[in-house]
């Protein structure tokens, strides 16, 4: 439901384990694909969000919540006090905080930012699955992704002689 | 709903894997891991844990570095299809992973090698970013770089940036000619022009004809060390009317630089160094930035009221300060920031009547040996004078000995003034390389008695930041001073404490700058004990 408190606009997020989450329509906008919902008038009663459970949904919002300041409307009145690039410093460090997660919750939340469309939350996942993975061994990384190996031997042997620079 | 049914899969792909493979080849691999997997391992180990949608593995492995996405391919045949069809290809020695202190010969066949076997393995799909870097090449076979932008330049490339080795004279029939790589336009014409967005060239020939087609969505286009005619360029500007950014740097064939009022869009134009260039003529209307650099000729921005940004660089001219007082009102009467630098003024300043109405923020560096002792830098007061809205200066002197007579020893009654002159927004001044030449202490002198808005009056008597400003351990060798600049600089001390603290008003903060001594107190010790 959407109501007003203090002057914000609130939206009501819902997640299909029946949890429901009031934010501010600004916080809620940081997900594009809510932004649309908003903005095409679909957001009168409260917006499910399929596939994402509470915790999961929880710990999106909270990113939200921390991004808001700077990208949202009420950015400039934040740098106005703050430096931009102390700003941007301070966020650095609580992303670093906000991603040391399990790998089971670090995969949610990539698909939750996806879905969701944020990009900074999808970066962030990404880039620290990419951190993760770099200078592994074929193995680690198919075992990290869940991928599976589905080369046929002499196929891997070609794939490996082809990218072999890469190894060394 | 299709998240929901990729995620189904996944799921069950992975429950199958551990099914096969059991928890135990997990514990044997955690070992090798690093931390923060360990903790996912901890976590994990036992649990079912569902993979990524392929349009989610997709992402990662397009944000991978060039090596990471190689070795990528090799893990499993989804992988291989993203590298493959790799949309951002960056070629240089870092992404390739290839050792900088070989020989010249070596990294060129390793660079070429590399780079032909990822583009003949290409799957023909689409490349949106192309940047290939082979500065540190030599000599290198151009039949490969025409085999490689046929690959990539195809309907749907945004980006291509090329940087090619230095031309080489080889020898055709005993002639030398040098051997320049030649853009195949030609590829531009296939659809390919449609969607390019930035084209970046560097140590190229490109000869682009009147049948180019047009660029309709090249927003930026930047030329260094390129060869290509005014004429030719014309004709590549004509075809761009999306162009927004325009840079030129060291392009020498270029004598008349026009561009077609057609560039409504074009907001930024750099041209830097084209050391034939004699004419730089603007007719784009909507021009907010225009850098130049080298020997300023006869230029014309088209009266344009937008430009808002100007700077001119021209260490190798002399009098560009007062070039910029008589001339520069002309070319962008709506002047907000201005940049100058020259190498020296032999005249004076002069004062005139006309005004730079807009103009907030006016920096004048004067770079030389030495700076001509005659210069009367009291006679900037013309550019304060003619800025009724200017709120910073900054003044940067950087010279290696100081001609002008030194204010010491003046009686501080003889220092000249200029009457009936108000400053009422100008708030901050700096002024670094500050010497005591009495000409630039009466300038300062001036501002102090004639700025009533001033916050902040800096005095840097050191040519270049030192490790205090940069935050480094020590000031970098280059950037240590001398020992004639040094007595200047205790000679500058001298002169503000003398001429300048005193008139400094209760609420202007003056800050003065002096050489590090830490840095320098060391540099005296070893020169004393080398002399010794």
């Amino acid at each position: 439901m959407a109501t007003r408190e203090a002057g914000k606009k609130m939206i009501m997020l819902k997640s299909p384990d029946g949890m429901e989450f009031e934010v501010e329509e600004a916080v809620a906008m940081e997900s594009q694909t809510i932004r649309k919902m908003i903005e095409d008038d679909c957001a009168d009663t409260a917006i499910l969000i399929p596939n994402i459970n509470s915790k999961i949904l929880s710990r999106v919002i909270e990113y939200c919540n921390k991004h808001v300041p700077t990208t949202g409307a009420t950015g400039a009145a934040a740098s106005d006090t703050v430096a931009p690039a102390a700003l941007a410093e301070d966020l650095k460090i609580w992303d670093a905080e906000f991603i040391k997660v399990n790998r089971a919750t670090r995969f949610d939340l990539i698909q939750a930012a996806s879905y969701l469309n944020i990009k900074g939350l999808l970066d962030l996942t990404s880039q620290t699955t990419i951190d993760t993975i770099s200078d592994n061994s074929l193995e680690e990384i198919r075992s990290f992704l869940s991928t599976k190996n589905d080369y046929l031997p002499e196929e891997e042997q070609t794939i490996r002689r082809e990218n072999q620079w890469a190894f060394q | 709903m299709r998240l929901l049914m990729s995620k189904k899969r996944h799921r069950l792909r992975c429950r199958r894997r551990i099914r096969d493979r059991g928890p135990v080849a997990l514990v044997a691999k955690r070992n090798s891991l690093r931390c923060q997997q360990d903790d996912d391992y901890h976590v994990d180990r036992g649990i079912s844990c569902p993979g990524l949608p392929e349009d989610i593995l997709r992402h990662i492995h397009a944000k991978m570095t060039l090596r990471d996405a190689a070795r990528a391919a090799c893990a499993s045949r989804t992988f291989r299809h993203n590298w493959i069809c790799r949309p951002h290809l960056a070629f240089s020695l870092g992404t390739l992973g290839l050792n900088r202190n070989a020989s010249r010969d070596v990294i060129t066949r390793d660079l070429i090698s590399k780079i032909d076997l990822i583009m003949q393995n290409r799957s023909g799909i689409g490349v949106k970013t192309l940047d290939i870097d082979l500065y540190s090449c030599d000599n290198i076979d151009f039949a490969y770089l025409d085999s490689w932008l046929r690959i990539a330049v195809t309907p749907g490339i945004e980006e291509l940036i090329l940087t090619l080795p230095l031309p080489t004279i080889v020898f055709e029939n005993a002639v030398p000619i040098i051997s320049v790589y030649n853009f195949p336009c030609s590829l531009l014409s296939n659809g390919s022009g449609n969607s390019i967005q930035y084209l970046d060239l560097c140590y190229c020939t490109l000869r682009p004809m009147a049948d180019l087609g047009c660029l309709r969505s090249l927003t930026r286009l930047h030329m260094s060390c390129t060869r290509i005619t005014g004429d030719e360029l014309w004709c590549l500007l004509s075809n761009s009317p999306a162009l927004v950014c325009l840079k030129l740097l060291h392009c020498e064939e270029i004598f008349s630089l026009k561009i077609p009022s057609l560039l409504q869009r074009l907001r930024f134009l750099e041209v830097a160094y084209c050391d034939r260039l004699q004419v730089v003529e603007s007719n784009a209307p909507n021009l907010t930035t225009f850098y130049f650099a080298g020997f300023v000729g006869q230029i014309s921005l088209g009266g344009s009221l937008q430009v808002k940004t100007l700077r001119m660089i021209c260490f190798h001219q002399t009098n560009i300060v007062c070039y910029a007082r008589q001339n520069l009102l002309a070319i962008a009467p709506n002047v907000e920031t201005l940049t100058i630098s020259s190498l020296n003024e032999m005249v004076n300043t002069p004062m005139l009547s006309s005004k730079f109405l807009h103009l907030k923020l006016l920096q004048i560096s004067l770079v030389g040996m030495a700076f001509s002792g005659a210069y009367d830098y009291l006679s900037l007061v013309s550019f304060l004078d003619a800025s009724p809205c200017l709120e910073t200066f900054v003044l940067a002197i950087s010279q290696h000995r100081m001609q002008h007579a030194s204010i010491l020893g003046e009686p501080s009654h003889d220092l000249r003034q200029i009457p009936e002159q108000r400053h009422d927004k100008l708030k901050s001044v700096t002024i670094t390389g500050f010497c005591s030449a009495k000409s630039l202490v009466e300038l300062t002198c001036h501002i102090l008695e004639n700025t009533t808005s001033l916050d902040c009056l800096t005095l840097d008597t050191t040519c270049h930041p030192s490790c205090s400003v940069t935050k480094s351990d020590k000031c970098h060798p280059l950037i240590l001073m001398d020992g004639d600049s040094l007595v200047e600089a205790q000679k500058a001390l001298l002169a503000i404490r003398k001429y300048i603290v005193g008139k400094v008003p209760p609420m202007v903060k003056l800050n003065i700058l002096e050489p590090c001594s830490r840095c320098h107190a060391v540099e005296s010790l070893v020169s004393t004990a080398g002399s010794s």
